[in-house]
């Protein structure tokens, strides 16, 4: 499903924040990549997601080889992997139905298509009640729920979730990895980038572990070294 | 996994355009007082633009109404017969120089000095006394060319006819090279300032816009993030620039005609007896002053646009 080979990444002329990084992402996986602040676990989202290129190496998902990906091919990129991140991102001004139709609005989603999906979705993260309120008006755990709802209308083979439960209490925190695991449970590839140590010990699954730009150790039913 | 690219068809787009104009009104609609800001700042733009440029035509059109009042007259003798003063005055219009030969009889002349003179008993009473008309008839010359009016002047030092009693020519160059004086140094004067004006204003739409787009930024970042084309970023602010340039033109219209309705009658007293009109100035050319004004205020909306769409849209 995802694949880096010998993955590098500078910053400027020194800082090497991905370092000949060879990663290999089966299809319906779920992976944690944990490590400390500098370690390269952004870098390597953003590369994901085309927000960034590699200086040298190859990065393919699935038959798509995104190493030199087009400005042009981006969007079409972000619409086949869904993306969640720390601070929910959801545009403040639409409610929390509007942001999850939202994303297949931008990607010409026929009316029909947004009429059928965006309910289901928000009745899978459970905001069917709330799908009226903006998100100033909803808690900090239904907000990621909705930028997960917005994540799953592309019905994409990879989630890429980079520090998800960063902003959230523990409660709201075990709600957000309960959906994540329910969602790799449909056969979604789940990649979760976290600082958060319960988390990764409690989930028993797959734990690559970074460091100063590369990957210091890969365990199938890992814990959180660091 | 594979690029997979949207079918374009008919309806493709004109879901796109219906979704562009949608978010763009939703845009407008839920940032009430940012529109309300922005559309404030492009009206004061527009009002200071278009006072400058009313400024400018009364300026304008009183100097060229003093330059028609410079009045060149022949003065005929009172007992010519009128079809005599009418074939001169033909002969007078085929001039080169002459614009226009006005014919002002006995009873109109005796008129005008009787409205002139409404308040002043005496001269009335002397007039009364006198019993008759005392005025001549005379043929009032507008020169073609204000600044060739000194070679009219010689031309009619020189006309030949039997029926002109007295020429009155007063001394026009003095007043002329002041008038022409006095246009120019407006006209220098005039252009400098409106110029420095239309580029403050140009500058402070464009800022406002900018700022207005700041503000948008997270949501520019979103867009970005859910797999939105390019095309779909830019569109909405694109159309926004639109309506906002749109509604503030068509709202500067709204306030300046009336504007003007009332600023017309005191001008009309102000220059009374010249012909001094704003008004049909700007309902004659309608299309060419804010047809203009709402294209410059388009292409700066867009291009702010574009600028700070482009700062925050990058991949």
């Amino acid at each position: 499903m995802i694949t880096l080979h010998n993955a590098s990444k500078t910053y400027g002329n020194k800082v090497e924040v991905l370092q000949d990084v060879d990663l290999h992402i089966k299809p319906g996986e779920f992976v944690s990549i944990v490590g400390q602040s500098g370690a390269g676990k952004t870098t390597l989202v953003r590369i994901l997601i085309g927000e960034e290129r590699l200086d040298r190496g190859q990065v393919v998902i699935g038959d798509w080889d995104i190493t030199r990906i087009s400005k042009r091919e981006v969007p079409f990129l972000r619409r086949q992997i869904g993306v969640i991140f720390q601070d929910f991102k959801l545009l403040p001004k639409k409610t929390l139905e509007e942001n999850v139709a939202f994303a297949l609005e931008v990607s010409g989603g026929t009316p029909n298509k947004i009429k059928k999906i965006v309910p289901s979705v928000l009745k899978i993260v459970g905001l069917e009640d709330k799908k009226h309120r903006y998100p100033n008006e909803v808690s900090g755990g239904e907000q990621q729920r909705a930028a997960i709802a917005r994540a799953l209308v592309h019905q994409p083979k990879i989630l890429l979730a980079d520090e998800p439960t960063g902003n959230l209490d523990a409660i709201n925190a075990n709600e957000i990895i309960d959906l994540l695991l329910r969602i790799n449970k449909f056969g979604t590839t789940v990649i979760l980038v976290t600082h958060n140590k319960e988390i990764v010990n409690h989930l028993n699954k797959r734990v690559i572990t970074m460091d100063h730009g590369r990957i210091v150790s890969d365990q199938a039913k890992g814990k959180y070294l660091l | 996994m594979s690029v997979t690219r949207p079918r374009v068809s008919i309806y493709y787009n004109m879901l796109s355009l219906y979704r562009i104009i949608k978010f763009s009104f939703q845009d407008i609609a839920r940032n009430i007082w940012l529109t309300l800001v922005t559309i404030t700042i492009l009206l004061l733009a527009l009002f200071s633009i278009n006072t400058l440029m009313t400024v400018r035509l009364i300026s304008d059109n009183a100097v060229s109404a003093i330059k028609e009042k410079v009045d060149i007259s022949l003065y005929i003798r009172p007992e010519t017969p009128e079809s005599e003063i009418m074939a001169l005055k033909a002969q007078l219009t085929n001039s080169e120089r002459i614009k226009n030969v006005l014919y002002v009889s006995k009873q109109s002349a005796l008129e005008t000095f009787r409205e002139k003179y409404k308040n002043n008993q005496a001269v009335l009473a002397a007039l009364k006394e006198l019993g008759r008309n005392p005025l001549s008839p005379s043929l009032t010359i507008i020169s073609q060319n204000f600044e060739e009016s000194n070679l009219l002047i010689n031309e009619l030092k020189m006309l030949e006819s039997p029926i002109i009693e007295s020429r009155d020519f007063s001394d026009n160059t003095v007043i002329l090279n002041k008038i022409n004086s006095i246009t120019k140094r407006v006209n220098e004067v005039g252009l400098f300032i409106i110029s420095i004006f239309i580029l403050t204003s140009l500058l402070v739409v464009y800022n406002a816009i900018r700022v207005a787009i700041y503000t948008h930024r997270q949501e520019i970042e979103i867009m970005r993030l859910v797999g939105a084309s390019n095309f779909f970023i830019y569109m909405p602010f694109i159309f926004s620039a639109l309506v906002y340039a749109l509604l503030s033109v068509l709202i500067i219209i709204s306030v300046f005609y009336p504007f003007l309705t009332l600023l017309q009658p005191y001008l009309e007293v102000f220059f009374m007896g010249y012909n001094v009109n704003i008004l049909s100035y700007f309902v004659s050319n309608f299309w060419l002053v804010f047809g203009l004004q709402f294209l410059a205020v388009l292409f700066i909306n867009v291009i702010a646009s574009l600028f700070a769409v482009r700062k925050y849209a990058r991949v």
